[in-house]
């Protein structure tokens, strides 16, 4: 299969279950609410080390936000419950609880799995904090030195969600790699449903399970797709590729990874890329499989 | 199965009726003849629903009353599902103790609308009377879930003893509003009677109309509570109730009351420019 000219290889990407939740972020300004994401989502890019993976989904217009303010939501990931309870209030406490007139709203309301990442965080209001419920959710307003924080009590949890979806980009050279993932970036960007939680959207440093060389190392590096080690290892790249970055997904639901990797797929076949790979692991740890040449059935 | 189960009132009444019990959760699996048998009550004496109102429709959750309804009382007491749609002024009582469901009133309601509401969503067009959202007398609490959204004036005692839930009223509201409130939350557009939120231990008067601060609430600061802010977007976008320019992204002082409790209580009153 050729898309204007660009190999796609007959490979899947192997991804993971993973559980989510989506947060609306907003403030009096959108530059407060951006600031209070940045923060939020910041060393979020692998559970592996972050112990969580989370990305800004898309900004919002007032029209779209509980309060009428402008706002962004995020989308963030843990491998289970426990976990993202404990992530969420942590992240929440240190980055919402602090920002200036910034709040927190759960942006999956209709969930029947609920974590109390708000009502853990009440307490910081020292038995001086109010609750309210609007609507028939709700909220706790918590003293700031400011004014006041509010944050709603709960938030819904997706427990249908993936994470590890992905693509790689083999290109010409390292120019003509990035140009690519940017592109495929771009077409990505806004998407609903899906983030990309690594720098820029992009990964460079591909990893497989383990180690030959240190005992201990749950992950290194993707030797088989390093270009400068190509003749010390059993290299899969084809001739004439010089430099790969990889696209790394996560999303509510597979529908949501699938078409996010249409698109981004679609944008990255472009002069200079020779083929679009995927990683996986034989497909022996990941229940979700996507191969390339279904997702991309029809462009 | 109908669309929605029609009830019209034949012609004007001379004494009140009471209606406690027809609620549209209860009319959903009846047929047209079943319904027009249901019991009311004029005074002490039992009669049938059919002997006042002409029925149409069967088998609906969704209720649509008609006719000079100002003497009929207690209509969607205890409502736990559907909708009711009321043309016209209705009597006291409407939607006491609801559960559930949603009740409009295209016109205004008596006194105790909402009484003791526990859930869903009452809503008055017009004016209501004393006690809306309140307390039976001599209980401890009155509304504990739900909510009540008047576009025009309440009288007295609005949302006394409310445990929770929210009681808007677009325009003025009367004497001893929020007394010995409990918690929840009373918004009021316009003018807020004397004495309000007298004895409340958490709950909150959101004043964005003029209102007289009791000398037991203690100024605190001047402010722009996100809640109010959230209150406010809720109520325009569910109800289509605004406040004047400037109340969502305006000031607010907080007042913390009321004296002889540990001050949980508050009034946000708006503070224009």
């Amino acid at each position: 299969m050729e898309i204007r000219g660009v190999f796609i290889q007959d490979t899947f990407a192997e991804a993971f279950g993973m559980r989510a939740a989506r947060l609306i972020i907003t403030a009096r300004t959108f530059r407060w609410a951006r600031a209070a994401a940045l923060k939020l989502t910041g060393f979020a890019t692998s559970v592996i080390a972050c112990k969580c993976e989370a990305g800004i989904e898309r900004e919002l217009a007032p029209a779209d936000t509980p309060d009428a303010r402008p706002g962004v939501s995020i989308l963030f990931f843990t491998m289970d419950m426990d976990s993202l309870g404990k992530r969420l209030t942590e992240r929440i406490g240190q980055t919402v609880l602090t920002c200036p007139t910034a709040s927190c709203f759960d942006g999956l309301p209709d969930a029947p799995d609920r974590l109390g990442a708000g009502r853990a965080l009440r307490v910081f209001g020292d038995r001086l904090q109010m609750s309210k419920v609007v609507g028939g959710q709700r909220y706790w307003r918590i003293p700031v030195m400011e004014g006041e924080c509010l944050i709603q009590e709960s938030f819904g949890v997706q427990k249908k969600g993936v994470g590890g979806g992905n693509f790689l980009i083999l290109a010409t050279s390292a120019d003509n790699a990035l140009t690519a993932a940017e592109a495929a970036v771009k077409a990505i960007d806004g998407m609903p449903g899906v983030i990309l939680p690594f720098p820029g959207g992009v990964v460079r440093s591909g990893s497989k399970v383990g180690a030959r060389g240190y005992k201990g190392m749950i992950a290194s590096t993707n030797d088989a797709y390093c270009p400068t080690v190509r003749p010390r290892t059993k290299s899969e790249l084809p001739e004439g590729v010089h430099s790969v970055l990889e696209i790394v997904l996560d999303g509510l639901d597979a529908p949501a990874i699938n078409r996010a990797m249409r698109a981004g797929i679609d944008a990255a076949c472009r002069p200079g890329v020779k083929a679009i790979g995927a990683g996986n692991y034989g497909g022996k740890l990941g229940p979700y499989h996507f191969h390339l040449r279904q997702v991309m059935a029809d462009v | 199965m109908s669309d929605v189960v029609r009830l019209t009132l034949r012609s004007v009444i001379d004494q009140p009726i009471d209606c406690e019990g027809i609620t549209p959760d209860r009319l959903a699996p009846l047929a047209e003849a079943d319904i027009a048998k249901l019991t009311v009550w004029v005074g002490s004496r039992q009669a049938r629903l059919g002997d006042f109102f002409d029925v149409k429709g069967e088998r609906s959750d969704r209720l649509s009353i008609e006719g000079d309804l100002r003497r009929v009382d207690g209509l969607g007491v205890g409502t736990s599902g559907g909708e009711i749609l009321i043309h016209g002024s209705v009597g006291r009582r409407v939607g006491a103790g609801m559960t559930g469901g949603w009740i409009d009133i295209r016109g205004d309601a008596g006194d105790d609308a909402g009484l003791a509401m526990q859930g869903g969503a009452l809503r008055v067009t017009g004016n209501a009377g004393d006690r809306v959202g309140a307390a039976h007398p001599g209980a401890s609490k009155g509304m504990v879930g739900g909510e009540i959204v008047v576009n025009g004036s309440a009288g007295t005692d609005a949302a006394a003893r409310a445990r929770r839930g929210l009681v808007v009223v677009g325009g003025d509201v009367g004497a001893d509003a929020a007394r010995a409130m409990i918690a929840g939350t009373l918004l009021v557009f316009g003018r807020t009677g004397a004495d309000p939120g007298r004895g409340s231990k958490r709950g909150s008067i959101v004043a964005i109309g003029p209102i007289d601060i009791p000398s037991t609430y203690e100024y605190a600061c001047t402010y722009q509570p996100g809640y109010v802010r959230l209150l406010l977007t809720h109520v325009y976008r569910r109800y289509g109730l605004t406040a004047e320019n400037g109340a969502l992204d305006g000031n607010y002082a907080r007042y913390c009351g009321d004296a002889p409790s540990q001050r949980k209580g508050e009034i946000l009153a708006y503070t224009p420019g």
